[in-house]
């Protein structure tokens, strides 16, 4: 039926094909340099932001994105606590019931595979702002839409993934999307206790996409187009001391800087705390603070194509 | 296109509905031509080339061999095309049809113009022995002598509505809906 692509609810970022990836964009870099074209497109139309876990970055981002097409916004930052759930209440009925309220519904939930509950009974669409360990589609879009802006194409690049690999959805998300892409080769550079899992190593293979694994950043740095920065997170070891062994083994500092080339970017999804430091942060190649605002244009381009 | 016009009226099909429907016509496909070795499945873009490929893995299941399967982009072929903006194209996938049982898969058949038009871009690629068509949701409304072979699920709807069918691969989870339009 359909000629061309048609969005209704953002779920998860396999659903991208490389031509809606394009189209999206294309929009945002529209967005970007002529705000004022887009400021009166969402008038009228509401953004329900449903929180079931605190996001404060994630929810501004969609909510000045909402706010800067004109739209408005409404919602919870604490649903699980302060809402119905906290009565017993389950995800669908909140959903149905939001729906009626408003034209979109932004959602952040701790279970995986809740953002696909809450769109097969919702009126309106459903974006998925993170759920649980599963998904974070806008977050890929963002790191994504980054790279090809940054570097100007996507095809062809070398990325490092770096830091805690097995927990981080964000790589995970990420490296689904540029499984769309052609000639790139991925390094996973993790300690062995939170390597990247056999689920998504396996996804690269059967979309032959060549990857290695290494503990050795310093060997890795001057190969790679993207340095993929992630947080190691103290909860997701066993004891103090084997976190302690590998806490802070794969800091971006001045010194790391030295051996990336001067055309490569380094990208974080952020919040950092010491595995990027500051003194980098005025080096051109830090990329992570353009990438945090690139997020609102991504949404934008996101909330205009499930709303007009 | 304003708001309201997207707003979701009615669920049609949920997807375990939709597994089930497939399920059926893929049984259906191998009862009608006696097994599927001379079957080539065509998914018409944007979401038959999904269902399609569904199909295929349920008839290889069935059967035990495997399915060719292809996908078509009608936009070249239709008889509305001066009106339509130009829209992102599609590169058809369409294997050896010659001889062949052409099974092509769409997600909604209305008015019957799509299924014309992709009967006429199929026969630029070869001269299938038989031509027939399975859809997931028949709507109504024909306009041209077309009748669907294999359908998932009929729903009467009025002009005014729009079904769509979300696919997993494209929308992130299955279902058919009636948008108010």
């Amino acid at each position: 039926m359909a000629v061309g692509s048609r969005l209704r609810h953002i779920i998860e970022s396999q659903q991208f094909s490389r031509a809606l990836l394009e189209e999206l964009f294309v929009l945002a870099d529209d967005m970007k340099s002529q705000p004022h074209r887009y400021a009166g497109r969402l008038k009228g139309q509401l953004m329900a932001a449903l929180f079931y876990e605190p996001s404060t970055r994630t929810r501004l981002s969609f909510e000045a994105a909402m706010l800067r097409l004109g739209g408005r916004t409404m919602g919870t930052d604490n649903a699980r606590e302060f809402s119905s759930a906290a009565k017993g209440e389950t995800i669908e009925d909140t959903v149905r019931i939001v729906s009626g309220y408003s034209d979109v519904i932004v959602l952040r939930h701790y279970e995986e595979g809740a953002a696909r509950r809450a769109a097969a009974v919702s009126s309106v669409p459903v974006i998925n702002a993170g759920d649980g360990p599963g998904q974070h589609p806008t977050q890929a879009l963002l790191d994504l839409y980054t790279i090809r802006d940054e570097i100007g194409h996507v095809d062809g690049i070398r990325i490092a993934m770096v830091g805690d690999l097995a927990n981080g959805r964000t790589v995970r998300s990420l490296t689904y999307l540029l499984s769309k892409f052609r000639d790139i080769r991925v390094s996973f550079v993790a300690p062995h206790q939170v390597a990247m899992r056999q689920d998504i190593k396996d996804h690269l293979d059967e979309h032959r996409v060549p990857w290695t694994e290494t503990q050795d950043l310093d060997a890795v740095l001057p190969q790679v187009d993207v340095v993929y920065q992630t947080r190691i997170q103290k909860e997701r070891f066993p004891d103090e001391a084997s976190y302690l062994a590998v806490k802070g083994i794969y800091r971006i500092d001045a010194r790391a800087m030295s051996l990336l080339q001067k055309s490569a970017i380094v990208m974080h999804p952020l919040p950092r705390v010491d595995e990027i430091a500051q003194e980098i942060d005025s080096d051109p190649r830090a990329a992570y603070f353009r990438q945090a605002r690139n997020g609102m244009y991504i949404r934008m381009a996101l909330l205009d194509r499930v709303l007009s | 296109m304003s708001v309201t016009e997207r707003r979701l009226k009615a669920t049609v099909m949920d997807a375990e509905q939709i597994r089930r429907s497939l399920s059926r016509i893929a049984h259906e496909i191998v009862e009608r031509n006696h097994g599927a070795g001379e079957v080539v499945l065509v998914g018409v873009f944007s979401r038959g080339d999904h269902l399609a490929r569904r199909l295929a893995a349920q008839l290889e299941e069935l059967e035990g061999h495997p399915i060719v399967v292809g996908a078509i982009d009608t936009s070249e072929h239709r008889d509305d095309r001066h009106l339509r903006e130009p829209a992102h194209r599609f590169k058809s996938d369409v294997p050896d049809v010659d001889g062949k049982v052409v099974v092509l898969v769409d997600d909604v058949i209305h008015r019957g113009r799509t299924a014309r038009a992709a009967m006429d871009a199929l026969l630029d690629f070869g001269r299938p022995r038989a031509i027939q068509l399975a859809v997931l949701v028949d709507r109504g409304h024909r306009e041209l002598p077309i009748r669907p072979d294999y359908v998932g699920k009929n729903v009467p709807t009025s002009d005014s509505e729009r079904i769509e069918v979300l696919v997993a691969e494209e929308d992130g989870l299955d279902q058919a809906v009636i948008v108010a339009g």
